[in-house]
Formats: C-alpha cells, structure tokens, sequence
C-alpha cells in the first residue's frame, strides 16, 4: 500500500513566558490509503497539536521546528498559507472535539455546508448545491434533511450537530479525515453511532483517517492501527491487534489498567502514578522514567530509541533492549494485585450501615421553556440512600440527573414530592430552619467543573476553610491553618499547595480542593456532579480511589451522578438509570450490569466501548427509542 | 391540525403585540417620570427666572412689580399646580413660549434642531463605520505593529477631553491655517449653501468623532478578538475558507447584534459629547440653546429640550434592548425549529440522532 501521508521527525513547539514548550518531539509516522490510525494519549501529550499541524491550522504562537509533513511527495511544512488554504477540506478535511462550538450559530445548517460545498467546486448552480447538501446530510445519517438543514445549529443535539460537521468534513471530497476527539463530549450511545458513521463513510469514500482520543476503549472499534503518545512522542505504534493484546511499553500497560471498563469487581483501581509532565523543562531520558514502575536507570539517562519489535509494531523503552530484565503486562498485574489485596486487607469492614440517610419520593420538577409550555426534567423520580453508601445515577445528557443533584441540595424548589435528608424534610420551611446546620454541613455537593467552581482569587486554605468559617465552626485541629492542612493531606494534596491559587493547580488537583472542602465539613452525604468527567483517565482513577476511600474511611454517602457507565460499575454499590426524566432501573449495581431489565439499559451497556478491537468490531449498536420528554 | 396551526400563530402574533406593547408602555412611563424630574429640579435651582424675560431690568424691579411679573408668567404658583398647567397644555401642543426669545419654544427649536441633528447624525454614522472598519484593521493585525500602535494612539487621544482638544483643533486649523471656520454653522446669509455648511461642519466633526471613536474601535476589537478565536472560526478554516471570508462572512456576523446594541446606547455619549463641541463652537445647535436655557431659568424652553433629549436616549436604549433580544440567533432558530416541527408533525424540543 502506497504511503498517503508521511511525517518524518516533526517537531512543535510553543514560546511562553515560562519557557519553551515542547509539544510534539520528534514523531515520525505514516498513513496508508483507507486506513484508520488511532492517536492515543492523554491531554497535554500532544497529540491535538500534532493534528492541527498536519493542516497547517496551528495558532501563532506554535512553530514547527523541524521535520517535514509529506503529504503524497509534497511538504506541508513549506508550503504558503494560500496553498494550505487551497489544500485545506480538498486533500486533508478535519472535525473537532465539540459540536456544541464549531458550528456558527448565526447561520442555518444549510448554509454552513453549502459554503463549504461552493469552496470546492466553484462551478456548480445553486440547485446543484442544494442537492449535494441534502446528500451530503443523509450520507451521515440525517433523515429528513430537506426540511432540517433549514435550522440553526441550536436546533440540534450533540450527536446531530457532529454529524453536520462530519458532513462539512466530506464536502470537498478528501483523502485524509483528521477527527480530534469527535466523540468525547458526547453521550456514550450518540458515541457509538457517531463512530459508525465514520466507519461508514471510509468504507464508501475510501477515507484515511486519524482518529484523535484519550480513550483506548473508542478507538478499538475502528482503529486499524493505534500509535501511544506520550509528552510529545510516540512511544508504541502498531496494528491495534499489536497494540490491544501485545502491549510493549510501560505506559500502554498503564493506560490499559486504568481503564475500569477491564477491572472488573477489583477492589482498587490501578493509578499510573504522577501525572503527565507539562512539556517545559522535560526530565532528561525517558519523559514517563519518573512515573514507569519498571524503570531502569538507564532511563533517567537516555532516551531510548524506537525498538522493533515486527514489521508493523514498534515501541520505544529501554526494556526491550537486549540486557533488561524480562518484564512484561503480567509484572505489572502481579504489582496490581499485590496492591489489592493490601487494600482489601485494610477495608475489610463492611461500610454500609442500615439506616437512610436520604430518602427521594416522587420528586418531580419542570421547567418552563416559555408562557404555557414547560418541560417536565424530573418526573417521579424515587430512590434512597443508606448511610455509607455509594450510589451511582446514571443517564445522558439532559436526562434530569442533576436536576435531581440540584432538588436535593435545595437549590431548586421541585413542583412535587419530598426529600428528607436524615429524616427532615428539607423542603418543609419550619423544619428545614429549625436544622439548618446540619442541611449546611452535613450534606455538600462537588461540581464538574472545578476551574470555574473554585474561586480563582482565593488561596486554597481559605477555600478550604471558607465553609467553617461561614459556619463558624471552632477547628478541631486548633487553628484554620492546621485543619486545611489536614484537609490537604487527608484527600492526598501537599501541604505546600495551601498559599496557592486554583489556576495553578492541575485539574485532579483542583478536583481534590473541592473534595477537601467539601470533607471539612464532615459531611455524611457527598452529592457529586459529574466529578471526573473532565479528567483523563489516569487522573479519574485517583479521584476515583479518593472517593472510595473517603467512603471507606469516613464512612459518608456519596451521590455520584456520572455518565461513564464503567466508572459506576467499578465505584458504586447501587445504580439508578435515568431516561429523560424518569428513573427507569435501579438496583444493586452487579444486578443491574449483569442482568439489565430495561431495553434503555441494555442498549447503554451494550454501547460501552471496550479496549478491545476483535468484540468491538464485531458489535453492533442497538438504540433504545423511548418516548421523548413530556412537554405540556 | 391546521386549526392547531392557525392557533399557534395567532398565539404568536399575540405573544409579539404584547412585547411590543410592553416596551411602548415603559417608553412612555420613562418620558413622564423624566418631565417631572427635569420640571422640579429646575425650580430647585437657585437664581431668578425673570433674568431670561426681562434681562438687566429684573434687578431693578420694584415688589409690586416684581410680583406682578411673576403672576403675569404664572411663576407665583406652587410647583405641582406649575405642572399640571404644563402638562394640560403639553397636551395641547403648547409647550409655552420661551422667556428669552419671547416666541413660542418650538419655532426657536424648530430652527436649530436641523442644525444638530447634522452634527450629531453625520458623526454617528462616521464614526460607526470608522471604529468598525478600525476594529477589524487592529484584528486583521492583531499583535502586530500596526494593531499596536493603533491602540496607543487611541489611548492617548481618548485621553484628551473633549473641551480642551476643540480648543487645540480652532487654534490650529482655524486661527493659524485659516482652513476651516472657528464657528457657526454657516456663514451669515448663506444658510442654504451646502459647501458652506460643509466647510462649517469639519472641525466640530472631527472633534466629536475623535475624542469617542476609540471607545467603539476597542470594543469591535475586542468582541472581535474573541470570536476569532471560537471553535466555528477553525471549522471553517478546515473547510479551506480564506481569512477574508472567515472575517466578513462568520465574524462580522457573530458580532453585529452586540455591534447594534452598543451604537444604539452609545447614543447619549455622542449627543452629551455633541453639546459640548456646539458650546465651543459657539454652533447654533440645541445645545447651546439648552445651556442659555439653563442658565437663565428658561423653564419652557428647558422642558422641552430635555423631553427632546431624553426620548432619543429612551428611544434608543429601549431599542438597543430589543435588538439584543429579539436579534438572537437562538430565538430565531426556536421559533424556526417549531414551524418545522409542525410541518413533519412532531412536537418541540431538540432533534435527538
């Protein structure tokens, strides 16, 4: 097969304030007519920037220091704007991560794909445009395009509006599709269907595509081949086979492990340690030497050179050179275990205790769209929790989880049904007054988002002991200080980190803040919105260890609202699925994984995606189709 | 199914006359509470109203004549009583006469009112057009050189005030290069000449434009800065479009309606800004008049002035409020999203894929 794309040796790097950032060193790969390379890594490592170089769509800030990009003999890297403009959508075209933004909002759908039609091949009349709109639309899988590609991208959902985007993509007819992420900010269903698009027009357009994830479970489904990325190189590339079930580097072992969809009823979930570094004032030798269990020390001296290890799989670690010791995935999971049964021996008591802490019935809540018309977000939706428990709600977007999350926290006042919390009822005015400490403290909520739910103008110790002294509640450890500090500690924060600002600390870091502040407290119910959602995945699995352990040890409830079936799977004790509105199943989590009633939850088990490339091919994604919210 | 349409359009029409007589009602309450403010206030002020009817001679007035002037102006009553009068003749298009010219108020505003109107309009739209052709210049270069001096010069001019930059601008162009005339609005006897006129205009133009353009220019820039660099901006850059049909094709569109909204309540800057610029060049606009009027306790000619000046500022901010709310995007497309809905009979909400 002739080489479309060839990278040789490319790097790219970014000129801050605080030095030079090395976001792509040295990567060197190739595409093949028809095929689908993976780009695998976790945020920071790169890989997004490699994409938009490869279109030359890089912000100004960023230069290609070296290396050349081929694409069929000729060098991107050379070429003029104008040329990468006449190149841009007819040779390489690219979707991106977030359908929500890279629409125009003020132009209708029609309109949006038509320009790009028109771009590329000047000469057609405007009926032929419009035509080849309409086919371009029902070639993704928009029915009724006709009629809809008259609306504005408001109008559409997620998993549309990507559609849209994949449609622009393939205006121009292109040989290379680039698709950053074209899934993450989607529902795990919406997922599936999307990523079978793709699969669908390659088969019929003979497309290459790199597709760009942080999720090895995705890209199993279409990859032919997957490249690991890590700090700005490739560290593995091979077929996925290769890759899935003959894993030679380090940090494809790690990567594979964290993944909870695999660590099936394992007490704890494994942690590559550490987290990925920022790219400035890179550790010399092996950029992962400082997080690889199994590192040498020739590592923290040389970087190691790309081992062969067939014609097609390649991985760079000094544990393939001829003298290191024999060390392979099953080093890694004997380490795993040897962790496990540490943990099991010291969490051996059983924390659920027999009593509810919070009990929901009937609740349901609307919200009004405009005068008259109202959209029922909760409809008689019941459910309790027992003290130190975990219980999980899961559902997709605009299912009404947190709506609940926000009816609980009294944030919003429901039009029907009661929750007690401890046995008030929080939405009787007396009582709620008469206990208001304890609504204030013993119940706290932590939100997705943590960069912007944290102060940015505070210091972590005052955001940590804000809820004290709002509360005025007299420090048990003698100052405020020492008990923020103690706070830190306890969810797994340096001290050090008490004098700084939110802006400075990473997200798992800034995650474990709110943690913190909301443990201070001593809070018996956690109510978690979405917590690790923006994560990656090495970093969800310490934030996901923290709250086991915080409900271990603390013994508090937690209500952990996510939309990453895996991650329920591994963390709660008991699951409630949510449909639009309604609490469709609930039970024991095992129960309802293994023997899932309702068809909603069997379509969104069926459509986790697995790292695993030879079950993921062959799967097919049934939709369940329920009745839609009920407007009145 | 049809008369489910029928009704739902109608409903719609409904929806929009009551909007619209919403913010009718709120323009009209806002005149009147204006009329009463400006109407008690002026009597507050201190100084004698007799000075603007009878000059120099009200000083030497006599009691029983003094009196006697001030029952014949009907200035002797209480304030709220002065006020009904007004309003019941207001209402009857008398707006009084004015104390100083000794004509009814609206024939001296009538021959002025031209004269600012073309000085605060044609520096409207001047400017308008310069600041968002600026705005996309400095972004066109943005964190170059030439963006960068841009804003430093605009820095430094937006700090000169108004007064003291008219002065400079007389004194150069009008005192030592005899280029332009210092004052007036035309030359006498030749009020219909349009070069005149013209000629006239240039230099209160320019001082009305310079010292408010930079504020606009920085706002385009800035709300401009932003929209480039949104996520559609890079799609479309992947679709193979050139900058310049990024720029006027997706750009200018995201911003036009906060563009609308900003030119709509800049109004009262620029008519604030106007009247000082006619005071120093002494331009027969009502401005000056307002500032003769206030001065001399001109009470009818005040009224009027300020009513006149506060319904553009009312009229436009009311505007700018509904630009900003019915221009949205999103409104647009819930309503469309509805009517297509109908039309393949299912009912509202987002499109699920």
């Amino acid at each position: 097969m002739p080489n479309l794309l060839k990278v040789n040796d490319l790097s790219v790097s970014f000129f801050s304030p605080q030095g030079e950032l090395e976001a792509v060193r040295n990567v060197s790969f190739s595409l093949n007519e028809g095929e689908t390379l993976a780009l695998v890594g976790e945020s920071g490592c790169g890989k997004s920037v490699l994409c938009k170089s490869l279109m030359g769509l890089l912000h100004s800030g960023a230069v290609i220091k070296n290396g050349e990009i081929l694409l069929q003999g000729k060098d991107l890297v050379k070429m003029s704007e104008s040329e990468l403009c006449n190149l841009r959508g007819s040779e390489i075209a690219m979707v991106f991560q977030d359908p929500m933004t890279s629409l125009n909002p003020t132009l209708t759908i029609e309109k949006q794909v038509a320009e790009a039609v028109r771009i590329h091949n000047p000469g057609l009349s405007k009926a032929e445009i419009h035509d080849r709109v309409i086919q371009l639309l029902e070639s993704v899988g928009i029915g009724q395009a006709s009629e809809l590609c008259k609306l504005y991208p408001a109008s559409f959902s997620g998993g549309m509006r990507q559609r849209v985007v994949i449609a622009i993509a393939l205006a121009g007819n292109p040989k290379i599709l680039l698709a950053d992420e074209p899934t993450t900010a989607l529902d795990v269903t919406i997922q599936a269907q999307i990523l079978d698009v793709l699969k669908d027009v390659q088969k019929k357009l003979g497309l290459s595509i790199i597709l760009v994830s942080h999720d090895l479970g995705v890209v199993a489904k279409i990859a032919d081949r997957v490249a690991i990325m890590y700090a700005g190189k490739i560290v593995e590339i091979g077929m996925a086979d290769e890759v899935y079930y003959d894993p030679r580097h380090p940090y494809t072992w790690g990567l594979l492990r964290t993944l909870p969809a695999l660590s099936d009823g394992k007490h704890e979930l494994y942690t590559i340690p550490g987290a990925p570094p920022t790219g400035i004032n890179l550790p010399k030798g092996d950029a992962f030497a400082p997080r690889n269990p199994f590192a040498l020390p020739i590592d923290f001296e040389k970087e190691p050179p790309m081992f062969r290890i067939s014609d097609t799989h390649y991985a760079a670690t000094w544990l393939l050179d001829k003298g290191a010791p024999d060390i392979s995935l099953n080093s890694l999971d004997s380490i795993v275990s040897k962790q496990e049964a540490m943990m099991q021996h010291k969490s051996g008591k059983k924390t659920v205790r027999d009593e509810n802490i919070l009990e929901v019935e009937h609740l349901s809540h609307r919200f009004k769209i405009r005068r008259g018309v109202y959209v029922n977000a909760v409809k008689d939706v019941s459910f309790n929790i027992k003290a130190g428990e975990i219980f999980g709600l899961v559902g997709e977007s605009g299912s009404g989880k947190s709506t609940v999350a926000s009816c609980i926290m009294n944030i919003y006042y429901p039009l029907k049904g009661s929750v007690r919390f401890k046995g008030i009822d929080i939405f009787n005015p007396k009582e709620a007054s008469k206990n208001k400490d304890i609504l204030k403290t013993k119940r706290q909520l932590i939100f997705q988002d943590s960069s912007s739910s944290l102060n940015q103008r505070m210091t972590i110790e005052d955001i940590i002991s804000e809820p004290m002294v709002i509360n005025r509640i007299k420090p048990e450890r003698g100052s405020m200080k020492a008990e923020a500090e103690y706070q830190m500690k306890y969810v797994g924060l340096d001290a050090s980190y008490a004098k700084r600002y939110p802006p400075e600390l990473s997200g798992g870091q800034r995650q474990r803040v709110a943690i913190a502040r909301a443990v201070s407290m001593d809070a018996e119910l956690l109510v978690a919105d979405e917590p690790v959602a923006s994560l990656d995945a090495s970093i969800q699995a310490q934030v996901i260890n923290l709250f086991r352990h915080l409900r271990d040890e603390h013994g508090c409830a937690i209500l952990f609202i996510a939309h990453d079936l895996a991650m329920v799977k591994y963390l709660c004790d008991r699951v409630g699925v949510m449909y639009r509105g309604k609490l469709v199943e609930i039970g024991d989590t095992a129960e309802v994984f293994n023997n899932p009633q309702h068809e909603y939850t069997k379509s969104l088990l069926a459509a986790i995606p697995k790292p695993d490339p030879r079950s993921e091919r062959q799967k097919e994604i049934h939709i369940y189709r329920g009745e839609t919210h009920e407007c009145e | 199914m049809n008369a489910n349409k029928s009704a739902r359009k109608k409903r719609k029409y409904k929806d929009k006359a009551l909007y619209y007589l919403k913010k009718l009602a709120l323009f009209v309450i806002s005149v009147f509470v204006l009329s009463i403010i400006v109407f008690w206030l002026s009597r507050l002020t201190p100084g004698d109203p007799l000075m603007a009817y009878y000059g120099e001679r009200a000083s030497q007035m006599g009691e029983a004549e003094r009196a006697h002037a001030l029952t014949r102006l009907g200035l002797d009553q209480p304030t709220l009583t002065q006020y009904i009068y007004w309003l019941k003749n207001a209402f009857e298009g008398d707006f009084g006469i004015s104390y100083k010219y000794k004509q009814p108020v609206l024939s001296v505003i009538a021959g002025r009112l031209l004269n600012t109107a073309l000085l605060g309009g044609i520096s409207f739209v001047l400017m308008f057009i310069l600041a968002l052709l600026l705005g996309i210049f400095c972004i066109w270069h943005e964190d170059r050189l030439a963006d960068k001096i841009l804003c430093k010069v605009g820095t430094i001019i937006s700090c000169i005030p108004e007064f003291w930059l008219s002065l400079v601008l007389i004194l150069v162009f009008a005192v030592i290069l005899h280029i332009a005339p210092s004052s007036g609005a035309y030359t006498i006897g030749h009020s219909g000449d349009v070069a005149d006129r013209i000629r006239h205009l240039i230099l209160p133009l320019i001082a009305v434009i310079l010292s408010h353009l930079w504020y606009y220019t920085y706002m385009i820039r800035n709300k401009l800065a932003e929209e480039v660099r949104e996520d559609y901006v890079l799609l479309a850059k992947a679709k193979g479009l050139s900058r310049r049909d990024i720029m006027f094709k997706h750009c200018i569109r995201g911003i036009l309606p906060a563009y609308f909204s900003i030119m709509a309540i800049s109004i009262p800057h620029v008519v604030g800004g106007t009247y000082i610029v006619e005071m120093l060049f002494s331009y027969p606009g009502i401005g000056t008049l307002s500032y003769e009027a206030a001065q001399l306790h001109d009470y009818n000619m005040l009224m009027v002035l300020c009513i006149i000046t506060g319904v553009v500022v009312i009229f436009f901010n009311i505007l700018s409020q509904i630009i900003n709310e019915r221009i949205d995007p999103r409104i647009k497309a819930r309503e469309k999203t509805e009517e297509i809905y109908e039309s393949l009979g299912e009912n509202g909400g987002v499109i699920n894929g």
